[in-house]
């Protein structure tokens, strides 16, 4: 790519101010590649804003970690763009907190940046169809050494090893596994759990029933509506634990009933024969 | 035949995610809880938690299979692990009746007295306040 050009002018045609921070940060990332960052960061915490703007309702937090934490919670920020923002937001904070960013790796968040790029464009202009060519890296003004260049190479591995780590560790937190098929698992958890829900409505468990669990519930949240730092006060939260326990107690009759029309059913039906 | 064998991070996964279903909505923050809690308070690695979701390993199992197995673990596991199912449920500061069912399901599986399922569920509700699923957070920058 020469000095000229830019993998970024795609972004003008959706977002200027997002386009000129890319293109800043393109700029610099051989000359300065904590500038880079700051530049990045910066533009990810555009891109959150406007998204925070268009997907969200209500008082959201300015802070960029929490921004992205309640874009993904809502499911506006799918979790492949959330790990690049997230991982952008971590190496912008290294560098403005005076930790030396490598090219290597201001180069591959540059890369991180153009693909949510292409995502971002869909999001903020629903049916748009963005044909994104493979990353060009910029190229260095002036030619690289051979011992920089093993040296990058080292940072490029380590940072690869750093990225599978993560992944690892993601991949084990969270409650389904990457080969999984969420919904049909869903699905089926549904089924058994409804399947359960028949047979206690028909015999109850044997030691802790659904009433006194429900009873038990209801306390708590209450308990957890009041917490300060969920703001609520006592009498709403008394209120709306009132509220949810009245609908468990109303789901289990209606349950009970249920099972009792289908056993008069059944015993006429067979009054009947 | 029922296998009743199931280990420890396959159990969690399975009851965890039964808990997380019925409550209807699923959070991240409950997705996230899940681990967290399997590596931090059952001290699973990270390993044993990506073998227990592993599809091949999982998709087989089924909640009945899940309440055996949860009844035929030591006592301490299995109270922590209701702790957890607990926790799992007050994420989202709701309450659903397939949560409410499933709960009292595990709760007579495992065998645990009234009083000490309450006490279960009281660190379950210290645990999930902590967690601040409002998205009002003071996250990092």
């Amino acid at each position: 790519m020469s000095k000229y050009e830019t993998n970024f002018q795609f972004l003008e045609r959706f977002d200027k101010r997002v386009a000129r921070l890319a293109k800043q940060a393109e700029k610099y990332v051989h000359t300065d590649p904590d500038s880079c960052m700051f530049k990045l960061r910066l533009m990810v915490e555009t891109m959150a804003k406007k998204l925070t703007a268009l997907q969200m309702r209500g008082d959201i937090s300015k802070d960029l970690g929490a921004m992205l934490g309640a874009l993904e919670r809502s499911g506006a920020l799918p979790r492949r763009q959330a790990d690049t923002m997230h991982a952008i937001r971590r190496d912008g904070n290294a560098a403005v907190h005076g930790s030396p960013t490598p090219v290597p790796t201001a180069m591959r968040r540059l890369s991180e940046a153009y693909k949510i790029s292409g995502w971002f464009c869909k999001m903020m202009k629903r049916g748009t169809k963005i044909h994104l060519d493979a990353f060009d890296p910029p190229e260095p003004p002036a030619p690289i050494d051979q011992q920089t260049k093993r040296l990058h190479c080292k940072i490029d591995e380590l940072e690869e090893s750093i990225e599978q780590r993560r992944l690892a560790t993601r991949e084990s937190l969270l409650m389904f596994g990457p080969q999984e098929d969420v919904e049909e698992v869903t699905r089926r958890i549904i089924e058994e759990l409804m399947a359960l829900d028949n047979v206690a409505a028909a015999a109850g468990e044997p030691t802790i029933d659904a009433d006194f669990v429900a009873l038990v519930m209801a306390m708590d949240l209450e308990q957890i509506e009041e917490d300060p730092r969920h703001g609520g006060n006592s009498r709403k939260a008394k209120k709306e634990a009132e509220e949810q326990l009245d609908g468990i107690k109303k789901h289990l009759a209606e349950r009970e009933n249920e099972f009792l029309a289908e056993r008069t059913f059944l015993l006429e039906q067979r009054n009947n024969a | 035949m029922m296998d009743t064998m199931l280990d420890l991070p396959t159990l969690w996964f399975l009851s965890a995610r039964a808990m997380a279903v019925a409550g209807e909505d699923m959070p991240t923050v409950q997705e996230a809880a899940t681990g967290l809690y399997a590596q931090a308070i059952l001290g699973l690695t990270e390993e044993e938690c990506v073998k227990a979701k592993d599809a091949d390993h999982i998709s087989n199992k089924t909640l009945i299979d899940c309440l055996a197995g949860v009844r035929a673990l030591p006592k301490e596991q299995s109270e922590k692990l209701l702790t957890g199912v607990m926790m799992i449920a007050y994420t989202d500061r709701s309450m659903k009746p397939l949560e409410v069912r499933w709960a009292s399901m595990l709760a007579s599986a495992i065998e645990v007295t009234p009083d000490f399922f309450q006490r279960c569920c009281v660190n379950a509700r210290i645990i999930a306040s902590l967690l601040r699923p409002s998205g009002n957070s003071s996250e990092e920058s």
